[in-house]
């Protein structure tokens, strides 16, 4: 199977490490918010297996496609479609993304007062066993499992009696993401802007929890603006957002290129698809 | 007075059934109840010209005729039928010692036997055995010359809780007065109107809780009052339940007094009535007194809850916290106004209050007001209060790790109200409430995805 990343750049055949069925299909996606196009045709396709960066400057709808992704109702789709395992993704409602196997760590995690760490992880654990007919984990099975990945992530239990988000650093709202993320054990992980508000050191657990979750079952796309986390978690492809399209795509060298040359040497660059 | 103010309900008839019922009354106390009476007489049922109830109008209970409830209301066995009907709104797992008035008339076969070392008997017949001890307080925190609703509770009460724990006494067990209301005979709306005298001696501990309840379309105003009074260095942690029919009317006056040092921690939770007006009085009266108040409210259909609180910091060194919650669907509306009331001299005053309202509908509706006055330089009072929706923010994230919405619009609301009952120290009770709400907040979101 000849899978490509579609998109911008001459299409580029992959080795045999990332040749795998193709998970996600973006084709022409449109989005608006209040009427104003935020994504203008965006064109990706996604193999199991792989890790894709989005990259581009603020406003080139980077977290636009991630929320959409996700299913967040402020944007209106207004064209094209997505295919996740050959089904379509926007007929379906955000909680039912999840249970497909579509999990967003969000840019900025949101506070819950009133609801425990614990609680929240069993009620999204059990949900999403539910969508797959399983039966629902109990409290003891459910606490072995969330011990484990949560040494994973360098987190202390206590975490799990605090209300979710509250009063949490950045770093720990992040690495709480992340927690979530190995617990769901999702198929297609996106990562909007994980890196934002991190010292080197959250960036490193951060990036090590993501990059134990790396496998053939599974894809991840990053969302970034910095070079900086791809240096920790190294993407088989590299996309340039610009202005609601995709502009160039590579591999990771073209990352480190952007770091370099900065956004702006793609000036005057068109999408060549 | 406006016309809008002259009851519907017959004053002369009024005055007569009190007067007879009450015609063994001790002269000091019949000589309290004429007065009451004229008063009520002059200023009639408050409307919403005046500032204290602009947003709540008493025009259908003033324009509804009830009937003064009597002991042929609730004689046996149809007593014990009630009882047994309402038997699920009484809390008793949590083996409290228990009072329990039908229709306002005390039910001595219904209730435990009274504690030792402490009294728990009914008002009226602590007027007979402690008379001195009545008098010195009933009508004295329940400043009934204010307002038309505690004139007429003081003209017309029927009976009602009398409890005094000596000084030191940490009472063993809660102690539960519970006032279940029918609809009178031939359907007749009843005016039910408890009076409740408690006296906590210095140092001592109790925990008090109040349930009304009320049978689904009972029609009925019941018209409380609660007088309490804390000792030195008294605990007490008082929690009101509110669970009256949809047609109820429930207008109470509870006022409480706080000695030196004293502590009193209220909860009041309004799920039942469909119009509710809570008064609730504290006076801080003595240094180290502190005072916790909170409340949660949850109203759907067309209900109306109102909470007026007033905190009366008196004397130096006192403190005070407030925090009330609403969750309003349908096209509930909700009330909030409290009064923080700091006098010459209270120095070092620490009040602060917030009131949060989750609105489920575009049909609810939230006015919130604090009202503060301040009377001494060296204090720190604040004040908050927030109305809005559901977060989307919120629901989305809960939405994205495959929690269902409606299951995220529970799970949010449980929280919201969960941070109150949280507060409530008394274990027993808190998981008993825990639990009575997380039932009501599933109907609630049963009946909005339903209609």
């Amino acid at each position: 199977m000849n899978i490509v990343a579609r998109c911008g750049a001459a299409p580029r055949t992959l080795n045999n490490k990332e040749c795998l069925m193709s998970l996600l299909e973006i084709k022409n996606l449109r989005a608006a918010v209040g009427g104003r196009e935020i994504l203008k045709g965006i064109n990706l396709t996604i193999g199991t297996g792989q890790v894709h960066a989005i990259m581009g400057p603020n406003g080139s709808g980077k977290s636009t496609l991630a929320s959409v992704l996700a299913g967040r109702e402020t944007y209106e789709v207004t064209g094209g479609r997505v295919l996740l395992n050959g089904k379509n993704l926007l007929e379906l409602a955000p909680e039912e993304r999840a249970g497909e196997g579509v999990f967003m760590a969000f840019q900025y995690p949101v506070e819950i007062p009133g609801v425990s760490t614990s609680y929240f992880l069993k009620t999204a654990l059990n949900a999403i066993r539910k969508y797959h007919a399983q039966d629902e984990l109990d409290a003891m099975d459910f606490l072995q499992r969330i011990k484990d990945k949560m040494k994973l992530l360098q987190m202390d239990q206590s975490f799990l009696n605090r209300s979710v988000n509250e009063g949490f650093s950045g770093g720990e709202k992040k690495r709480n993401e992340i927690l979530q993320m190995a617990l769901l054990e999702p198929r297609l992980a996106i990562m909007d802007e994980t890196d934002s508000g991190l010292d080197i050191d959250a960036l490193k657990i951060v990036a090590d929890g993501v990059n134990a979750l790396r496998g053939p079952e599974r894809a991840i796309l990053v969302v970034t603006h910095y070079q900086r986390l791809l240096n920790y978690i190294v993407p088989d492809f590299v996309h340039v957002l610009r202005d609601g399209k995709i502009i160039k795509s590579g591999d990771r060298n073209l990352a480190l290129e952007l770091e370099e040359r900065g956004y702006s040497w793609l000036d005057g660059a068109t999408a060549a698809a | 007075m406006t016309p809008a103010a002259t009851p519907a309900v017959s004053l002369e008839e009024l005055a007569r059934w009190f007067e007879r019922e009450h015609s063994l009354d001790a002269p000091w106390l019949a000589e309290m109840r004429r007065h009451a009476l004229a008063h009520f007489r002059d200023v009639g049922f408050p409307t919403t010209r005046q500032e204290e109830w602009r947003w709540t109008n008493v025009a259908p209970i003033a324009h509804t005729r009830f009937q003064s409830a009597s002991p042929a209301d609730s004689v046996e066995p149809l007593r014990r039928e009630i009882f047994h009907r309402m038997a699920p709104y009484a809390p008793r797992s949590l083996g409290g010692y228990e009072i329990v008035f039908i229709n306002g008339v005390h039910a001595p076969e219904l209730s435990t036997a009274p504690a030792p070392a402490i009294q728990i008997t009914t008002l009226r017949n602590a007027m007979a055995r402690h008379g001195e001890m009545v008098r010195a307080h009933l009508g004295r925190e329940a400043l009934w010359e204010q307002n038309g609703f505690a004139a007429l509770n003081t003209a017309g009460f029927q009976d009602g809780a009398f409890i005094h724990v000596p000084d030191g006494v940490v009472v063993d067990k809660p102690i539960h007065l519970l006032f279940f209301t029918t609809a009178g005979r031939a359907g007749t709306p009843l005016l039910v109107q408890p009076r409740n005298l408690v006296l906590i001696g210095a140092g001592a501990r109790l925990v008090l809780a109040c349930v009304y309840a009320g049978q689904d379309a009972a029609a009925a105003l019941t018209n409380p009052v609660l007088e309490m009074v804390l000792g030195e260095a008294a605990q007490v942690e008082l929690v009101k339940l509110q669970r009256e029919s949809d047609s109820a009317f429930h207008v109470a006056h509870e006022a409480v007094r706080l000695r030196a040092a004293a502590n009193l921690l209220s909860l009041t939770l309004n799920l039942g009535g469909g119009l509710v007006r809570n008064n609730l009085s504290v006076r801080l009266d003595g240094p180290g007194a502190q005072a916790t108040l909170n409340g949660l409210t949850l109203a759907a259909a067309r209900r109306h809850v109102d909470n007026h609180t007033l905190l009366d910091h008196a004397c130096a060194n006192s403190t005070s916290h407030e925090l009330y919650k609403y969750l309003l669907a349908g096209r509930a509306g909700g009330v909030f106004r409290g009064k923080i009331l700091v006098r010459p001299g209270a120095q070092k005053t620490d009040a602060r209050q917030t009131s949060k309202t989750i609105l489920l509908s575009d049909e609810a509706s939230m006015n919130s007001q604090p009202q503060l006055e301040i009377y001494a330089d060296d204090v720190k009072c604040t004040h908050g209060s927030t109305t809005g929706p559901l977060d989307d923010e919120q629901i989305f994230y809960l939405r994205s790790r495959g929690i269902a919405a409606v299951q995220a619009r529970t799970l949010l609301t449980y929280a919201f109200a969960g941070d109150v009952l949280q507060r409530v120290r008394y274990a027993p009770w808190r998981q008993y409430l825990e639990a009575l709400v997380a039932g009501e907040l599933n109907r609630l979101h049963i009946e909005k995805t339903s209609t």
